[in-house]
């Protein structure tokens, strides 16, 4: 009886075998074959093998110093393939040969950061989200390599204020950069040519106020229809208070030394800002909380917003999810609260942080430096990654920003880097430091949803944020 | 239990009929419920296999609608997956590896499960008593919990990145030895004095008398292990280093980014994982059917 | 198989061959790091360093009202999914285990698809169709109705059902699973006796059914409590992550998750981790107690 027990058991794992088995193209003859009984497992193994051999992704000469390199984003990974195929090439006495593995979010930093604290098995190169950056950055130079040397070559181009935002507590540079995240405005120009504006009418806004100004305009062209607004405010992202802090140069995490504040005058200015827009119907809340959600992308397609400040890695959000809008956005400057204020801030953004475990922590700086920051590297991720660089020199440099070949510059109505080169001393920084997390979940959790979906008054929802992040310090 | 019910004794004819029509109703009542209720089940499955057929940014314009434009629909997604090209050769892999393990996983717990249980239950002895309560105690400390400080022990004693890492701390399920003792409670135990003085050993009745009248609750415990084994991803992920170890959870979450989602690759292979899953399933749901019956113990 | 000379064989030594394996893995893979648990729950866990603070994790409990809510909302969504989960699940195997069903094979399979789906694709799916814009399933049925489109995941009441909808999607066919396998343990001829004694259907089902499935439904609601209290996936579904507005989908293990892995204060999680294990063990016991578990043992 247990022998019939087991040969069910194997004659369901072969059922199941067998479907993968025919269907996978990739699979090889082996497969096909029935196996019986106990082999069934062994044989299964053996596929495995052989399929995970061809899988894996090693790329470089494999002559060269060996490398783990861990993503969160499949595509920067290819990035980095790309990058160190170049590498090679220039330096045929430092090859690298490079093991690339691509995690699950949460759960690649949550490795890390144990490999880092059980002082192995950590890789020696590794994407680290912004959000993650204080975890990660707790060990200092006792974790990681200092960046300092290797990107002295390229580190009068590259904008300090991007740099900044990934330096650790000691003054040290320990991450990378892929882009410098500037907050702009996009606005569905389509749109607003049906109601009667124009660009001009864009270009022409300097502040809130008018930016405001112009969203009732445009309302009142369309006639002010429901389900229809001028923007949506978040209560799922902190970008907008990002953007008023920087306006005024402030920052609520206090930086690295001082107390958290987040009833700073930026802020209270901006959600008041926000609220007002919202009791006015000229805004509503963000669906799903954020513009950068599926129902997010819906409401931006159904045109039911035409406005909305972001960070300018969203334009590959465009390209990728909403194609169909190609030709409509047009990208400006976000509008200011006083005339001459700083209008950008950098959001988000994964720095690359190179492990003292690594085999060789100077070659692997070298070559993150190389990829990240050369004119070559930047080239690539603006080509293939779509982001804002950060090294400046390209930002005017008219092969690169008006490649009319790119897909970003097709899909807009402006040259997006013509945008960013116009604000390029006007971006701000908002520290992420270790209490920043906290600050952040609170805002989206609670704050933000008590301002906007509940009405509370900007004062006491901020009044008790500060509490329960006082509480926490 | 209808069945007991028209077995009774015979009343009138007219009686029998009215009784005939009042059965048939209550089984078309029955029936059409279950048919609704599953229904409602398999809807947002439906709606997702749907989705499967469209192209991924589809699902981010119209969301799961179902109102659909026909000339979107195409089998790209899943010929995508069957073409060769280096996000295929990967799904493949993880669906091996899964397999792999859930197939391991599955025979090595119910094994053990079964005879834990069956030790715990079959004798009367006070060490059985201490480990059924070990059991429910074990049982109630959600893994969570353990998980950080059973990583570093799994460094420590090199199980990390191993198949083994992955399934022993999970080889003694409690709620699988629970559930074999709590079926196993109900059976009569005079079948192991029957085997004992038929000079059979402790473990030849384990093995041969007393199995095979738990099969039920092997086909239910197999279908659960599978399923845990096959969707099971907190701890697999902290395990396993390498991604050619991954399986497919967690490599379908790896399709998932703070950067944007490749919905094409994640729908249809979402939807493909399930299918070895049900092989398993209706391959075991027959031996729940058939049941107990065939070994019905009377003694 | 009939060396019976041998200690091993013996009556006495099986039993204790028999819980070996369990005995060996609980010691390493649960009672070791168990330990460690409440070991660094009195630890300030820091990147390099950890020191003894004695009980000031358990302190600032006390005093976090996130905590103070993630311990309401799982208590609330055990109470509610224990009151869901096993009542309907016992009336379907009933009614799928009597003769009024037609196709119950299929309608077995289908109820049981929804666990077999992995969270990732289930998660996107039913965050798409509670979704607070107008594609949503939910919204495209409220809007047939005539009603606007509502913030079905921002406001409490309407999240909970969505999670207790989620619940059962996924749990209702295991369940009816587990009572199927109970009631194929049930001697039928209790029932033909029943029968001829007069009892109708609701007495034999009162009488008979319910408490021959006890062991079951005690198995059931053993593991119901223990997943309802220890619920993290289900929430991190639906909210794309471990942040929902207000923390209304916070849980129990979700905070332990939050600090410990999303704000890596390791000490702070086991803490949360050791009330939870608390919490868990009190109520279950109590409820094995009451339900007689250990009478047997108490003897």
């Amino acid at each position: 009886m247990k022998r019939k027990f087991l040969s069910t058991l194997m004659a369901g794992a072969l059922a199941a075998s067998m479907l993968t088995g025919c269907a996978s193209a990739a699979a090889t003859d082996s497969e096909a074959a029935p196996a019986t009984d106990d082999a069934g497992v062994e044989a299964e193994a053996g596929t495995e093998a052989e399929a995970s051999a061809e899988a894996v992704t090693t790329e470089g000469d494999p002559n060269g110093t060996h490398m783990e390199m861990w993503s969160f984003v499949e595509a920067h990974n290819t990035f980095y393939a790309k990058m160190l195929q170049k590498w090679n090439e220039e330096n045929p006495d430092r090859t690298i040969e490079i093991t690339f593995t691509t995690y699950p979010y949460a759960d690649m930093h949550q490795k890390l950061l144990m490999s880092l604290q059980g002082g192995e098995g950590a890789p020696d190169l590794c994407d680290v989200e912004m959000g993650q950056v204080p975890n990660i950055y707790e060990g200092l130079d006792t974790w990681l390599q200092p960046l300092d040397d290797a990107m002295a070559p390229y580190a009068a181009d590259m904008l300090t204020s991007r740099l900044d935002a990934y330096k650790g507590s000691d003054g040290k540079q320990y991450g990378a950069p892929f882009h410098v995240g500037a907050t702009v405005m996009y606005y569905n120009l389509a749109a607003m040519e049906e109601a009667g504006l124009s660009q001009a009418d864009i270009d022409a806004v300097e502040t809130w106020d008018d930016w405001k100004a112009l969203g009732k305009k445009y309302l009142d062209a369309i006639g002010n229809p429901d389900g229809k607004y001028w923007t949506s405010v978040d209560t799922g992202g902190c970008d907008w208070q990002w953007i008023a802090m920087a306006e005024y140069g402030e920052d609520w995490t206090g930086g690295f030394d001082n107390k958290a504040n987040v009833e700073l005058p930026s802020v209270k200015k901006m959600c008041q800002f926000e609220q007002d827009m919202l009791n006015e119907g000229i805004a509503e809340v963000s669906p799903d909380g954020h513009t950068d959600l599926e129902a997010g992308y819906q409401n931006i397609l159904d045109h039911n917003i035409v406005a909305f400040p972001k960070a300018m890695w969203y334009m590959s959000r465009f390209t990728n999810y909403m194609p169909e809008e190609a030709g409509n956005w047009y990208i400006a400057k976000c509008p200011v609260f006083e005339k001459g204020q700083n209008c950008s801030v950098g959001i988000g953004g994964t720095g690359t942080v190179v492990t003292k475990q690594s085999s060789d922590p100077e070659l692997a700086a070298d070559f993150l430096c190389f990829a990240k920051m050369s004119p070559e590297g930047e080239n690539v991720i603006w080509q293939d990654l779509g982001f804002d660089v950060c090294n400046t020199s390209l930002w005017t440099d008219d092969a690169f920003a008006h490649d009319d070949s790119n897909q970003y510059n097709k899909f807009f109505r402006n040259y997006p880097y013509d945008v960013l080169a116009s604000i390029k001393d006007q971006i701000g920084t908002v520290m992420t430091v270790s209490i920043s997390p906290t600050i952040n979940e609170y805002m989206c959790n609670t704050t933000l949803n008590e301002m906007f979906e509940d009405g509370m008054s900007v004062d006491d929802a901020l009044a008790e944020a500060q509490g329960a992040i006082e509480l926490e310090e | 239990m209808a069945e007991v019910t028209a077995m009774a004794p015979s009343r009138e004819v007219e009686e029998k009929n009215v009784n005939k029509t009042v059965k048939n109703v209550a089984t078309v009542v029955c029936t059409g419920f279950f048919l609704f209720l599953s229904l409602i089940l398999v809807y947002p499955l439906f709606c997702g296999l749907i989705a499967s057929f469209r192209p991924g940014r589809e699902l981010i314009r119209r969301g799961l609608a179902l109102n659909l434009d026909p000339s979107e629909i195409s089998l790209n997604n899943y010929l995508y997956l069957f073409s060769n090209n280096a996000d295929s050769k990967k799904y493949w892999m993880w669906f091996k590896n899964s397999m792999v393990l859930t197939l391991v996983t599955v025979f090595l717990t119910l094994i053990v499960c079964y005879f834990v249980s069956y030790g715990v239950t079959m004798y009367k002895t006070k060490l059985g008593s201490v480990i059924y309560i070990l059991v429910i105690a074990t049982m109630m400390v959600p893994f969570e919990i353990l998980m950080m400080p059973l990583y570093q022990e799994m460094i420590d004693i090199k199980l990390v990145d191993t198949m083994g890492g992955v399934i022993l701390p999970g080889l003694c399920a409690a709620s699988t030895i629970f559930f074999f003792h709590q079926y196993m409670i109900s059976l009569p135990k005079d079948l192991l004095d029957a085997g004992r003085i038929d000079g059979a050993n402790e473990y030849y009745i384990a093995v041969r008398i007393m199995m095979p009248i738990c099969k039920p609750a092997f086909s239910a415990m197999a279908i659960l292990c599978a399923m845990g084994s096959w969707n099971n991803m907190l701890w697999p992920l902290m395990v396993f280093r390498s991604a050619s170890k991954f399986t497919l959870t967690i490599g379908l979450n790896t399709l998932l980014t703070p950067y944007g989602n490749n919905y094409d690759v994640l729908i249809a292979g979402s939807m493909l994982a399930i299918v070895p899953i049900m092989a398993v399933f209706l391959v075991f749901q027959r031996y729940i059917i058939d049941g107990i019956t065939t070994g019905a113990v009377k003694g | 198989m009939k060396k019976k000379g041998s200690f091993l064989y013996s009556q006495k030594a099986a039993p204790f061959v028999f819980v070996l394996p369990f005995v060996i893995t609980f010691i390493i893979f649960w009672v070791y790091p168990l330990i460690s648990a409440f070991v660094m729950s009195t630890q300030n866990i820091g990147a390099v360093s950890r020191e003894f603070i004695g009980f000031k994790n358990y302190a600032k409990l006390l005093k976090d009202n996130v905590f103070h809510q993630a311990v309401a909302n799982s208590f609330e969504y055990m109470v509610l999914t224990c009151a869901l989960l096993i009542p309907f699940p016992m009336l379907y195997a009933v009614l799928l285990d009597g003769k009024l069903v037609k196709g119950k094979g299929i309608w077995k399979a289908l109820m049981y698809v929804p666990a077999l789906t992995s969270v990732v694709i289930s998660g996107t799916l039913f965050r798409l169709m509670f979704t607070e814009y107008r594609t949503g399933q939910m919204n495209v049925l409220l809007a047939l109705i005539g009603l606007p489109a509502f913030k079905w995941l921002k406001v409490k009441w309407t999240s909970e059902i969505a999670l207790l909808v989620l619940c059962c999607w996924r749990w209702t066919g295991v369940n009816t699973l587990y009572f199927m396998s109970g009631l194929k343990s049930i001697d039928k001829g209790l029932y033909e006796a029943g029968s001829i004694d007069g009892a109708n259907k609701w007495q034999m089902f009162r009488y008979i059914t319910i408490p021959l499935l006890k062991p079951t439904t005690i198995y059931v609601l053993t593991i119901s409590i223990y997943a309802g209290l220890s619920m993290f996936l289900e929430s991190f579904m639906l909210w794309a992550g471990n942040d929902s507005p207000k923390n209304i989908g916070l849980t129990i293990v979700g905070y332990l998750y939050k600090r410990g892995i999303q704000k890596n204060d390791m000490g702070y999680a086991c803490a949360v981790g050791v009330v939870l294990l608390v919490l868990a063990m009190i109520i279950n016991f109590t409820q094995l107690i009451i339900n007689g578990q250990f009478k047997k043992e108490e003897k």
